[in-house]
């Protein structure tokens, strides 16, 4: 993908209060184009805030927007450092 | 000073300028309509109760479960709206059943709402990035919008400066700055919304070359039709497209040939064009960038300070779980107990009442009609209203404050494990209470089957109807032994409610694996910011329900109330009857208070062996034989479908002790040493007793149940799937129970 970046993680992946920049999203259509529309297009910085006290759904913050994402689903958002 | 009107009056912008509106041509008596439509969380339906005050009606869409809100708004020129509160959407393509409502009126699609004349959409202005997605796809089907900035005061309090002038020129479109919460900018609102406003004539999209020829092509191949603009028919072809073909409003705007052709046209894009499908989305977002870029002057300060310094709590991983613990402990205690003496209350007005139409209307049958029938099938009815009441004020409060999507954050791990959402939760804690606010509280879960999962669970929680008919089993049957700190009838009681949840998981399981299985839904959803909830917005809420429950559930329940009433009071008039009557008379005649009591206990207790739900409760008897049961239980079984607690009092009747509700304690004592007319054996043993406990627990004993399940699936295929589901269940524990108990040697 973009060279320079670090290289490419899935969302999950992150650490609380880390942050990355959506490269892609990888698997079903629907689901992609749904998780777009809330805002997570490539080139949006998104920031993991935290995860839920039993561990899934994580917390993240894009546009000032917070959102609660299941941890499989995370997995299918991927991210170059900043 | 509010901030909405500060200088540079952000609030009074050049099209809108107070004037002299330009009042639209009236062409005949046609009302006006406008419609709300914006992101969950942009204080639409704060807007929508603040332009229409108490004027409004609540109904369904036609076969769905999506509500319907309109109201009427008064304008300044004195002229009335209708106003249509449209569900809260974050896009055009949909993804819940309410977007696929609100799509369907913007498209024309759905027959019973004519298309709006006007639309305002509702933003959050402190997160226009996000919220400006919805607009800009509002904008692009050219029906004429006004945008309204709401939350003006909150985007001012953070620093964030729109210039609402670069805005409407970036748009098209007029933008008035509001705070609908607190009144303000509505005056403004209104006059726009007097005026005629011209559709957007700005373009924001941008398809990939290839998808964009598809489009003209199939748009070109769809019918005109005059419920929508030819801008618009360009989403339409776009939405068939998308589509999956699961969606019947869109199939049927489209001639089938032009459907059949829709296969071979996205095989060919995903070929050519791979993103094809999301490729807008970016477009529009760019867009959005450009247009924020030049209107506006402020961004102000990106982190909600207060909200991290909220969620920090509500959300640690050890105070977020003691908050939440103790939080649905206050208000399943507070539906329990709140609603208890307002229940008490009703059940004694009620009860007053029959009294009085007793002593003034003669003996005979229609007194008993109306008064055993009418009035106590209309005092069940409104004896499940406190506790809804109660529940969603709580609900309503919790949502609105923002703190229910935290709630479900914290439980979507546990609930996730069968299946279910985090917003599953509340509605089956309810149900603890009372499954029918439970049941009516689903509506907050988006996705379908989750919901209908939900719905099907929910009256395996012990409710408190069961509490008297566990208290009677257990005070006739299960011995006061202490095993250590506990007693067995707590081990027992406790077993019964850990029965029912171990069901509800069992179920659920199952039905998300056949009739309920489906492709996995995406789960994402959105943590709003925390905000003070409105009263009126409370109020209205547990108002609409409580009249909606009376209006749809209640009609259901006194129908049935009337049916039960009529098969346990026909036929009447037999010989042993009147042989008892005679009796009656000659102590009567004697002054024998207490014999008259006997005597009169006792005839209650011939006639309801003797009325069609006896016959009934014999006819059933070797059906339930094998659990234990006979036909005297038989009978309760059939009469406590009316409400279980019923149970109670029609064992009482059986054994002639009259009504005693207040008082089981002789019930107890007769149940236990029950013989069998026949074989003079014991009839229950307290083998018996736990198997008709846990049928109970797994029976569907309870019409009210099944009529708000026909209302909130708007369909009587769930409420029919649910009796037989859970009565086949509770058969067959309870016979495992009985049968198996016998063979280890018990009873």
């Amino acid at each position: 993908m973009n060279a320079g970046t670090r290289s490419e993680r899935t969302l999950d992946r992150l650490e609380p209060g880390e942050r990355g920049i959506v490269a892609r999203l990888d698997g079903n259509p629907g689901s992609i184009r749904r998780l777009m529309e809330l805002g997570i297009v490539p080139g949006t910085e998104i920031e993991v805030v935290r995860r839920a006290p039993l561990g899934d759904p994580i917390e993240l913050r894009l546009r000032r927007v917070h959102l609660a994402l299941r941890r499989e689903e995370a997995a299918s958002i991927h991210v170059s450092g900043l | 000073m509010s901030p909405v009107s500060e200088p540079p009056a952000p609030l009074t912008l050049a099209g809108a300028a107070p004037a002299v509106p330009a009042p639209l041509p009236i062409d005949g008596a046609r009302t006006r309509h406008v419609a709300i439509l914006g992101n969950p969380n942009a204080g639409k339906s704060t807007l929508f109760n603040a332009l229409t005050g108490l004027r409004q009606k609540v109904a369904n869409y036609p076969g769905v479960t999506v509500e319907k809100k309109t109201g009427a708004c008064e304008l300044p020129s004195g002229r009335r709206v209708e106003l249509l509160d449209l569900p809260g959407s974050y896009s055009l393509h949909p993804n819940s059943p309410d977007e696929v409502i609100a799509r369907d009126v913007l498209l024309g699609l759905q027959s019973d709402t004519p298309p709006p004349d006007l639309i305002v959409l509702v933003v959050d202005a402190t997160n226009l990035e996000r919220h400006l997605y919805l607009a800009l796809q509002v904008i692009e089907i050219g029906r004429p919008m006004i945008l309204a900035l709401n939350m003006m005061d909150v985007a001012h309090a953070r620093g964030i400066v729109i210039d609402e002038r670069a805005l409407e020129q970036q748009l098209g479109v007029p933008v008035v700055g509001i705070a609908a919460a607190r009144g303000q900018g509505l005056g403004n609102l209104r006059r726009l919304m007097d005026r005629d406003v011209e559709p957007s004539t700005m373009h924001f999209r941008r398809w990939p070359p290839h998808l964009e020829r598809v489009l003209h092509h199939l748009e070109a191949r769809l019918p005109r039709h005059r419920d929508l603009p030819d801008r618009g028919r360009t989403d339409l072809a776009l939405a068939l497209l998308l589509d999956d073909g699961e969606d019947d409003a869109l199939a049927r705007s489209a001639p089938p040939e032009v459907l059949d052709d829709l296969a071979i046209v996205r095989g060919r894009l995903d070929r050519v064009e791979p993103a094809w499908r999301s490729d807008d989305v970016e477009g529009r977002y760019e867009a959005i960038g450009e247009i924020l870029k030049r209107a506006v002057r402020s961004a102000g300060d990106p982190r909600d300070v207060t909200r991290e310094r909220i969620d920090r709590v509500l959300t640690h991983r050890v105070w977020g779980v003691v908050i939440f613990v103790l939080l649905m402990g206050a208000v399943f205690q507070s539906v329990f107990a709140w609603a208890q003496p307002a229940m008490d209350a009703i059940d004694f007005l009620v009860g007053r009442f029959g009294g009085l139409v007793e002593s003034l209307m003669p003996a005979g049958p229609l007194r008993s009609l109306v008064v055993d029938g009418i009035i106590a099938g209309v005092g069940t009815t409104i004896t499940f209203v406190p506790q809804i009441a109660v529940l969603f004020f709580f609900l309503c409060v919790l949502e609105d404050s923002g703190y229910m999507a935290r709630a479900a954050f914290i439980m979507d791990r546990l609930m996730g494990r069968v299946g279910l959402s985090g917003r599953a939760f509340i509605p089956l804690l309810s149900s603890f209470a009372c499954a029918i606010p439970g049941i009516m509280a689903t509506r907050t879960i988006d996705n379908r089957r989750d919901r209908l999962t939900t719905i099907m669970i929910a009256p395996f929680m012990s409710c408190s109807a069961r509490l008297p008919v566990y208290a009677l089993l257990i005070g006739a049957f299960v011995p006061n032994r202490w095993f250590g700190v506990l007693t067995l009838p707590g081990i027992t009681l406790f077993s019964m409610y850990l029965l029912g949840i171990l069901a509800a998981i069992t179920v659920a399981w199952a039905l998300k694996r056949t009739v309920l299985s489906g492709g996995r839904p995406l789960y994402v959803m959105e943590l709003p910011p925390y905000r003070l909830p409105s009263w009126r917005s409370v109020t209205l809420t547990v108002r609409d329900r409580c009249l909606l429950f009376l209006r749809k559930a209640g009609t259901v329940i006194l129908a049935v109330s009337i049916v039960l009433w009529f098969l346990a009071s026909y036929p009447r008039g037999g010989p042993a009857t009147h042989a008892l009557q005679g009796r009656i008379a000659t102590a009567q005649a004697a002054g024998d208070a207490s014999q008259v009591q006997h005597l009169q206990d006792q005839l209650a207790g011939v006639s309801l062996r003797e009325s069609f739900a006896g016959r009934f409760g014999r006819a059933i008897e070797p059906a339930i034989r094998p659990l234990g049961f006979d036909w005297r239980i038989g009978v309760g079984l059939i009469t406590s479908f009316a409400a279980r607690e019923v149970m109670v009092s029609t064992m009482a009747t059986v054994f002639n002790l009259g009504r005693t509700e207040h008082d089981v304690v002789p019930l107890r004592q007769i149940l236990r040493e029950a013989t069998d007319p026949v074989t003079g054996a014991r009839s229950y043993s307290p083998l018996v007793g736990v198997s008709l406990m846990v049928f109970f627990v797994l029976a569907c004993q309870c019409m009210s149940t099944l009529a708000v399940v026909r209302r909130e699936t708007n369909s009587w295929r769930w409420p029919v799937f649910m009796v037989v589901m859970m009565n086949a269940l509770a058969w067959i524990v309870s016979f495992a129970v009985f049968q198996g108990g016998r063979l280890l040697g018990f009873g």
